[in-house]
């Protein structure tokens, strides 16, 4: 629910109850009142019936007026006991039932007791109570009505610098260098606000810039001894003493050398796509690409009597040669890498997206699990970081990777991002 | 003491001038395994081996550690290639680059560097660099490396190499072997000129395989092409009639010589 909702949902049924309670007390208290004033009318009424009788010795005659009706009628005994109480009459003059308030006492003339009914129609004071009601709840309405839509623009208003908070933060990528737009505003609580999340941002931001560093340093500080590793073992091949235990011992050394330079490589070059080092963009044909990779790859291929089924499309985008290359690169050594004897890769490329498709010795795979950096399937020698690295790329790019598993082909599906 | 090492210095400055001119005289040089390489690198023990590979070959190797030192050497001698790091202790590579450039000598440059900053290595291209290679890297492709940029340097236009009956065309890129013209694919080609250059060496699987496929080469597998290709191209050169000058050692390498 909105904010905006909530608020008015409180603010409805508040008003609503406020307007029932106080309708309510209004009209007892009214009613109350003009009730009163009726009985006030009724005795003023019997006190002049009371000396018409005391001169004249007489009643007078029972009279009926529009919304008076005087009537008497022989009693026993006095009770010297006067009553006021509401009833409905029929109205001869108006031809219609009315409530009517009456006032009922005994009298008594020459020793007769009378009982003196004088009742008054409320029909004129029900409806001076309708229109006092009327005239009170009608702009009442009308303000709740006005209260409302102000709130609305309000609220609106004011809360316009946190919706643009919001959609800063949105926008907020680490990965693409863009810092956080703090948001202006009067409103002392929102700057509080955006304050906060800006040095939220600079913290973040100098955290993952460090982290990059460390990584850059840390790979670029393994180089030197690589190389003196590296030169070590070429001097020690030239040894003329070397026997077949010591050369199966340098043979693991450079494999076990040759796996820590490529892992050193590729932490690298997922360094370098984050810092935006590959951005020299040309036009690339990407058909030409993926024919001349396949060339590349074709000892790889061969010895595993791999089948290759191209739907190539002749496509060209606009993209970093050396990223678009090291893209292809990882996809096709992927579907090579975890394919087995004799399996198929289906490769497709159309003007939106290029696919990867291919046979697997496993089944389907966790989506979220396999672009995560260092997830490799145990039994495969690579470094685990082929498909973080193709990631990468893509985030980059703005491409959308997806992988999914249909008729026991793993799909590996790049949508090109063309603009 | 300094002043002992000063005199000394300058007894060898005057001996390696005296060698210069002579080399200069009588081309020497021309002989690409007599090469003359100043290696700037501060990293000693990387340095040694650099220059323990080079010289077993004939080479003549001078070393500098330090961006002064180099300075000094690139001052008063010429050299057919000199190996640069750009990373010293007390100063810029690309500096002494500039320098270079700015007295006019043609020396060939091969930067070896762990900065692999495309920025960096077309800036040192463009300052008059030959070449750029990355750290880590094996001493066989170094080599070779050198071995082209000084061809390339001396041998302008007819850039044949030679080894026994074997005749690389690097323009035509054909091999022939007495006379008989051979079919030989890239990487075939390739690897030939690669031994060819390291002749005489034992060279790894691992070298040869980053030669041939650079870092992008799936290691475990590609040991296995290099396998195949030697064979295949071994069975070349024999049919036309070529001494079989590979000979395997314990399965870590291969050695291409005359014994």
């Amino acid at each position: 629910m909105k904010l905006f909702s909530s608020y008015n949902r409180i603010l409805l049924v508040i008003s609503f109850a406020g307007l029932f309670i106080i309708g309510v007390l209004f009209y007892k208290t009214l009613a109350y009142y003009l009730d009163r004033q009726i009985d006030d009318g009724l005795v003023e009424e019997l006190m002049e019936v009371q000396d018409f009788t005391h001169e004249k010795n007489i009643l007078p005659a029972p009279s009926y007026y529009k919304d008076l009706v005087v009537e008497y009628k022989n009693i026993i005994k006095v009770l010297n006991k006067s009553s006021f109480a509401d009833t409905v009459y029929y109205n001869p003059k108006k031809k219609q039932l009315e409530p009517a308030r009456y006032l009922k006492t005994d009298i008594s003339l020459n020793d007769k007791a009378y009982q003196v009914l004088i009742m008054y129609s409320k029909a004129h004071r029900n409806e001076e109570i309708r229109s006092i009601c009327l005239v009170i709840i009608i702009p009442f309405l009308f303000l709740l009505l006005v209260l409302f839509w102000v709130n609305k623009v309000l609220i609106h208003k004011l809360w316009a610098p946190f919706r643009q908070l919001l959609v800063n933060i949105k926008v907020f990528n680490l990965n693409h260098d863009q810092s956080f737009e703090p948001v202006s505003t009067q409103i002392q609580e929102f700057k509080e606000l955006s304050n906060a999340i800006e040095d939220l941002s600079f913290k973040v931001r100098s955290d993952y810039k460090e982290i990059k560093l460390f990584t850059e340093n840390a790979s670029h500080e393994m180089l030197t001894p690589l190389a003196v590793i590296n030169s070590k073992l070429d001097t020690m091949l030239q040894s003329a003493r070397l026997g077949p235990e010591e050369s199966e011992t340098l043979s693991d050394l450079y494999k076990a050398t040759s796996r820590l330079t490529k892992l050193n490589q590729s932490l690298l070059l997922l360094v370098k796509i984050d810092n935006n080092l590959m951005m020299d963009t040309e036009e690339v044909a990407v058909m030409d690409m993926i024919k001349e990779k396949q060339a590349f790859f074709q000892e790889l291929i061969h010895k595993r009597n791999l089948r290759i089924e191209l739907h190539l499309d002749p496509v060209y985008l606009i993209v970093s040669r050396q990223l678009f290359d090291i893209l292809i690169n990882n996809l096709f050594s992927n579907a090579i890498r975890h394919n087995y004897e004799g399996g198929l890769i289906n490769i497709k490329l159309t003007e939106t997206s290029l696919s990867f498709s291919n046979t697997g010795k496993s089944g389907l795979l966790k989506e979220e699990m396999i672009f995560e950096r260092f997830f490799k399937d145990p039994a495969s020698d690579g470094t685990g970081l082929g498909l973080a690295i193709l990631k990468q790329i893509c985030s980059r790019q703005q491409y959308q990777l997806s992988y999914h598993y249909e008729n026991q082909l793993h799909i590996f599906k790049v949508k090109f991002n063309k603009n | 003491m300094i002043s002992g090492l000063i005199i000394y210095s300058r007894c060898d400055v005057a001996v390696i001038q005296l060698l210069t001119y002579l080399q200069n005289v009588y081309k020497i040089h021309e002989d690409i395994s007599m090469m003359k390489v100043l290696i700037i690198e501060d990293e000693i023990s990387l340095q040694v081996s650099i220059q323990k590979y080079l010289t077993a070959e004939g080479s003549t190797c001078d070393c500098a550690s330090t961006f002064d030192s180099a300075y000094q050497k690139l001052s008063i001698y010429n050299y057919d290639c000199i190996l640069l790091d750009l990373t010293l202790p007390d100063g810029e590579g690309l500096q002494l680059l500039k320098y270079l450039k700015k007295l006019n000598k043609t020396d060939g440059v091969l930067i070896i560097s762990a900065r692999d900053a495309i920025d960096q290595r077309i800036e040192g291209l463009q300052l008059g660099a030959d070449d750029y290679l990355v750290k880590p890297f094996h001493l066989s492709e170094l080599n070779a490396r050198i071995n082209a940029i000084v061809r390339r340097r001396n041998f302008a236009g007819n850039n044949i190499v030679v080894f026994q009956e074997i005749e690389i065309d690097l323009n035509a890129r054909q091999v022939k072997v007495n006379d008989t013209v051979l079919y030989l694919t890239r990487k075939e080609f390739d690897i030939l000129l690669y031994f060819v250059a390291n002749k005489g060496k034992v060279i790894s699987k691992a070298a040869a395989a980053t030669h041939i496929w650079g870092d992008d080469a799936d290691m475990a597998d590609s040991f296995d092409f290099i396998y195949t290709h030697i064979k295949n191209m071994r069975k070349k050169l024999t049919d036309a009639g070529c001494h079989d000058y590979f000979h395997s050692v314990y399965g870590v390498g291969y050695k291409f010589s005359l014994t």
